[in-house]
């Protein structure tokens, strides 16, 4: 805690990355401009754009136009494919060690120190976009896995009632982790947290088997293999398969029970939170609680759980009046499943807002930084990022929310017979994305507030 | 979870079942129509009867809908522009 105050002070100076990389998910940042009109109209006028895009999408009611869409494939085979699997686990592996070696051994200056560009440059943002621009890598990069598979397994029975639960606790785990602490600023203290992840994953991956353990616990894999989901491309023994993107969203079964949805909603929530925290209203939220006594983790984490409820509930509480708004005997957390993926193009749109020109500032450095992880340096090599750059910021939060409308209507036509039908089971669905679009822009729209008591 | 699980009818409502895959249906036109798109080869001469009946009757209220939405479109869009003209 002391030594976040004293970092913040110093990451003033070192704005770019100390502040940006501090928030994971957020979507913050690289938004954040002073606006010329007022908050409310800005939020109506985007609340207004996606409630004009359902309905603009609701004139498409041609069934065969939106299924030749979304069965539209293409499939190319990939030569040399297990060289290449083999080439990207030696790689993944080589990232491991270069993040605990440069972690404990590499330069104290957060923006030459290997490790904290690999992992929050190269890993949490230019990854996680390639991953729902393109597709997941990271199931083959992986190299937690790359070591289980070499390892026994004693493959104790998981139980099957945990599900994705434990995935779920462990995404809100890690970025409330990620918040509080200076992971972003200490490589000493990532390497250490790294280690002790991977400690943790391989046991785990050992008692239940990898493919259980990277199924269902693991977070980040989930995380990867959700935003692949976005992706056009997805990869399998038989080489590459096109897909136009998106489309694989409005798939049956891709989310599958109440555990799953709930981490979906996790994700959009972490995402939001992550900018919340330092917004002004946090901290006036904060300050009485913490001034009533309560420790400043635990506001913290009372401020997350609070949040996440609040979205879950929202999201279920949905799904009950699609129900009665269809006017069908499926079952509520059947539509929460069908309409839960196409949230997940809204999460990419924000990332993408957020660390597109972080990724691609800091991406000379990472990559000087690879070259040799342990040199110290004078200057720090960055790419100078446009003004105009924001514009596409705001563009990617709006293509994600386009892409999510679509989905929405492609699979309620999946669902449903009537079509007038599936147009109204959408109602309370995007009643909720034009909520959770108005407080992402609100966030967004926030003047940045240090983050109090840490 | 399977695909009957995903279903709950209460014991109160009347039900329309799919003769062909057993799945509830609150209206008899929605059965046709489910009949016509997910077993279309199968069906009867009445069966089609019916599907062409209700995806008829549902045209005009999709018609009727359009129309709707792009009045909303429309004073939507004004509403904006009036707003952006003044503030």
């Amino acid at each position: 805690m002391l030594r976040r105050r004293v970092v913040a002070t110093v990451a003033l100076v070192v704005a770019v990355v100390g502040r940006a990389s501090a928030h994971g998910g957020s979507l913050a940042e690289g938004v954040r401009e002073p606006l010329t009109i007022p908050t409310w109209l800005f939020l109506s006028t985007g609340g207004a754009a996606v409630g004009a895009s359902f309905l603009l999408a609701s004139f498409v009611t041609d069934r065969s136009l939106i299924g030749a869409i979304h069965d539209w494939r293409r499939s190319v085979p990939v030569p040399a494919r297990r060289a290449l699997v083999g080439v990207a686990r030696a790689l993944g592996i080589a990232g491991l060690v270069v993040v605990v070696v440069a972690g404990y051994f590499g330069p104290d200056e957060p923006r030459a120190n290997a490790a904290i560009l690999l992992v929050w440059v190269g890993w949490w943002a230019g990854l996680s976009m390639s991953a729902y621009l393109l597709g997941d890598s990271w199931a083959v990069l992986n190299p937690w896995r790359t070591v289980a598979d070499l390892l026994p397994s004693l493959d104790l029975r998981y139980p099957d009632r945990f599900g994705a639960w434990p995935s779920v606790l462990g995404l809100l785990g890690l970025v409330f982790l990620e918040v509080v602490s200076p992971l972003a600023e200490n490589a000493s203290l990532l390497a250490t947290t790294v280690l002790a992840y991977t400690v943790v994953t391989l046991l785990g991956a050992v008692l239940v088997g990898p493919d259980t353990w990277f199924g269902q616990v693991d977070p980040p894999a989930r995380v990867f293999r959700y935003y692949g989901r976005v992706a056009p491309i997805t990869a399998d023994e038989d080489g590459l398969h096109l897909r136009l993107p998106g489309t694989a969203l409005s798939e049956r079964r891709l989310v599958d029970g109440r555990d799953e949805v709930a981490f979906v909603v996790a994700l959009l929530w972490v995402t939001t939170f992550d900018g919340f925290v330092a917004t002004p209203a946090w901290g006036d939220v904060a300050r009485p609680l913490v001034r009533a006594g309560l420790p400043p983790l635990a506001t913290y984490l009372l401020g997350m759980l609070v949040g996440f409820a609040l979205f879950s509930s929202i999201y279920f509480l949905a799904a009950e009046l699609a129900r009665r708004s269809a006017d069908t005997f499926l079952t509520p957390a059947a539509l929460a499943e069908r309409f839960a993926p196409p949230l997940l193009a809204i999460v990419a749109g924000y990332h993408l807002a957020h660390y597109l020109d972080y990724f691609l500032g800091l991406a000379p450095a990472l990559a000087e930084a690879l070259v040799a992880p342990l040199a110290t340096r004078e200057a720090i090599l960055t790419l100078p990022i446009p003004g105009w750059f924001g514009g596409v910021s705001l563009a990617s939060i709006i293509v994600g929310h386009l892409l999510a409308i679509w989905v929405a209507h492609a699979a309620a036509y999946d669902l449903f017979p009537g079509r007038l039908q599936a147009i109204r089971s959408q109602y309370p669905f995007i009643a909720v994305m034009v909520v959770y679009t108005m407080t992402s822009l609100w966030v967004v729209s926030q003047p940045d507030a240090p983050l109090p008591f840490l | 979870m399977n695909e009957q699980d995903d279903y709950h009818v209460p014991p109160t409502e009347s039900v329309y079942e799919c003769e062909y895959c057993g799945r509830p249906f609150a209206r008899e036109e929605w059965r046709a129509l489910h009949r016509g798109i997910e077993h279309a080869d199968g069906l009867d001469d009445e069966e089609v009867e019916q599907f062409r009946e209700a995806y008829g009757d549902e045209g005009e209220s999709l018609r009727l809908f359009r129309l709707k939405a792009l009045g909303v479109l429309v004073v939507l869009y004004f509403c904006l522009l009036m707003i952006y003209a003044v503030v």
